[in-house]
């Protein structure tokens, strides 16, 4: 821990960032390269960066408009929710705090039961647009009911339950109402990237990219807020607006997401985890590497999702959760190791 | 420069918790407020801080509290939140985001911090646990991430109420290390013969208002002092010339 200058080491390694970023390029490039339908990958890659050799035909459509829209929407959603996942654990001093906490996920599939449940098909197309609706409003409502605007996080957490409460009661009777609508709700619920098309990804990466920035730029001041409101105010901050600003722009990304790809759960949870129990570090410099890190988990996630048993597809979220929940208490065990 | 404090109020909702407190806090001294729960010690260290919101005005350097953004003050509460995960390292890092901005890790920075951590006896410590210290430790390593601020004022609430006594005398020590350095030191502390061997001025509270304030020597001798207790303590003097301070059991039974 200590150099031979005398000065403590620095708190956060950036090359564990610089390895984390290899690690999705990695698992991009396999992920474009392998799938149902078997593509020589020299010429994957050929195609990828337009050089001469590249597929043409079929091949070209698959690897441009099936696989590569769907990995680079892995990315958004697997950065969106880690990242989200990370920051709602500092804010509300809670580690089992995940993005959908505050009513986003319920509000999300409130508002996607609506439109698959309309009578007028028409609203199938809108569904992302109601599910971000959904959860923006479920949010933005529990900011509301927690009154004082933020004064305390637990209200707000509680209200964000209570909130969610009432609408999954809602869904489940439009649910009950509408038999038909039964099984498109619950593949939606399950999460998946099979919508992906570079329209979804065009509109998904503006809000996400939105709320990410915003995130990282306030990233080391969310340290702060680790501590109590008085000692963050004294080291320099101010806790109730970036609380705000962190939860708002957590929000954003975590709507956005379930709006494009339905509810796939675990990645907020386990991988912020893993990043910081495999690093010993709880700091928010490692936002970055955690957003890194959620986006290589999903596009691996979603390629297992697809060829696992292809040419049938397994949901997302069944993968997540296989595969993140027993290495999740691997590490959690080691962790515990360490610091007893 | 002294701390000005000229007609302080701070209401919440109905309830007044200070009341038209007029006072003068003298720079690069310690100072300790002492008082019964409930009279409104913690909320004028909030005060100072620029968290309470009040009337009245409190001017530092001339300066209202609440509009000067660019004080550098250093807080140690009594019940701090914990980090879960957090090293000793990280947490007295933390300390510098005030003078050095946010996230900055430069040598000197860690130089400094390391500097810190062996004055209060941290060093060897510093992977180690935030959540895993011991009072005594944690009450050090709150000590150290206010020393890396190096602040202009330092405002501590109960520093030694979770303490043994010998951990008592170790943190206070260290707090006076602050102010060889030129800091103005604000305590509050509930063991008044404590307050009276480290402070120098003495500030006596009761229902949000101040009942005395001067040379730590004569408010622990003064009649207000008693009066702030409902007269239900006792001035011992040792042979030492040191003063005590005891609840007195009679008035108990």
């Amino acid at each position: 821990m200590i150099t031979e200058h005398g000065a403590i080491a620095k708190i956060w390694n950036w090359r564990i960032t610089v390895f984390c970023g290899l690690i999705l390029l990695a698992v991009a490039i396999a992920a474009v390269s392998f799938g149902p339908i078997s593509i020589n990958f020299f010429k994957v890659f050929k195609t990828l960066f337009d050089l001469p050799g590249g597929s043409t035909g079929q091949d070209r459509t698959v690897i441009m408009e099936l696989r590569l829209p769907r990995v680079v929407l892995g990315i958004l959603v697997g950065s969106a929710l880690a990242t989200s996942g990370a920051v709602y654990q500092t804010v509300f001093h809670n580690p089992l705090a995940d993005p959908y906490l505050l009513g986003a996920a319920s509000g999300a599939g409130l508002g996607a039961t609506i439109a698959l449940t309309s009578t007028n098909h028409n609203l199938y197309g809108a569904l992302p647009i109601f599910a971000f609706m959904g959860g923006v409003l479920a949010v933005f409502t529990s900011f509301i009911i927690s009154g004082k605007f933020f004064a305390d996080p637990n209200s707000l957490l509680l209200s964000g339950i209570a909130v969610g409460s009432f609408a999954t009661a809602i869904q489940t009777y439009l649910q009950q109402r509408h038999s038909a609508a039964l099984r498109p709700v619950y593949s939606w619920i399950l999460g998946d990237l099979t919508s992906a098309s570079w329209s979804v990804v065009a509109w998904s990466s503006v809000y996400i990219a939105i709320a990410l920035i915003i995130l990282f730029s306030v990233a080391k001041q969310l340290d702060g807020l680790m501590l109590s409101d008085e000692e963050a105010y004294s080291l320099g901050i101010n806790p109730k607006r970036l609380r705000i600003i962190a939860v708002a722009a957590a929000t954003l990304a975590t709507a956005t997401a379930v709006s494009a790809s339905g509810l796939i759960g675990f990645v907020g949870i386990v991988v912020p985890h893993l990043v910081r129990g495999l690093t010993h570090r709880v700091t928010n410099r490692s936002l970055i590497t955690i957003a890194m890190a959620g986006a290589a988990f999903l596009v691996l996630a979603d390629l297992g999702a697809r060829t696992l048993l292809s040419p049938a597809e397994l949901p997302i979220g069944v993968i997540t959760a296989f595969v993140g929940a027993p290495f999740f208490l691997v590490v959690l065990r080691n962790r515990r190791k360490v610091t007893q | 420069m002294s701390i000005i404090v000229t007609d302080l109020t701070v209401r919440y909702g109905e309830k007044i918790v200070l009341n038209d407190i007029s006072l003068e806090i003298e720079s690069k001294r310690w100072t300790c407020l002492v008082g019964p729960n409930g009279a409104g010690k913690t909320t004028f260290l909030k005060a100072l801080l620029g968290m309470a919101p009040y009337s009245g005005s409190i001017q530092d350097k001339g300066i209202e509290v609440f509009k000067s953004h660019k004080r550098n003050v250093a807080f140690v509460p009594q019940h701090p939140q914990i980090p879960q995960g957090m090293t000793v390292a990280e947490y007295v890092m933390l300390g510098r985001s005030k003078r050095d901005g946010w996230g900055n890790e430069s040598l000197s920075s860690r130089s400094f911090v390391h500097k810190v951590l062996m004055q209060t006896h941290l060093f060897g410590m510093q992977s180690n646990l935030v959540a895993q210290l011991s009072g005594g430790e944690m009450q050090r390593a709150l000590i150290a991430r206010a020393l890396v601020q190096e602040p202009e004022l330092i405002l501590l609430d109960e520093p030694t109420s979770a303490l043994d006594l010998h951990h008592q005398i170790s943190v206070l020590n260290n707090i006076e290390m602050l102010k060889e350095e030129g800091v103005t030191i604000i305590s509050t502390m509930h063991d008044i013969t404590l307050a009276a061997m480290f402070a120098e001025r003495i500030v006596v509270m009761k229902e949000g208002k101040v009942l005395l304030s001067g040379a730590s020597q004569e408010v622990i001798h003064s009649p207000e002092l008693k009066r702030a207790f409902d007269n239900r303590i006792d001035v011992y003097t040792l042979d030492t010339g040191r003063p005590v301070i005891v609840a007195s059991k009679e008035k108990h039974l």
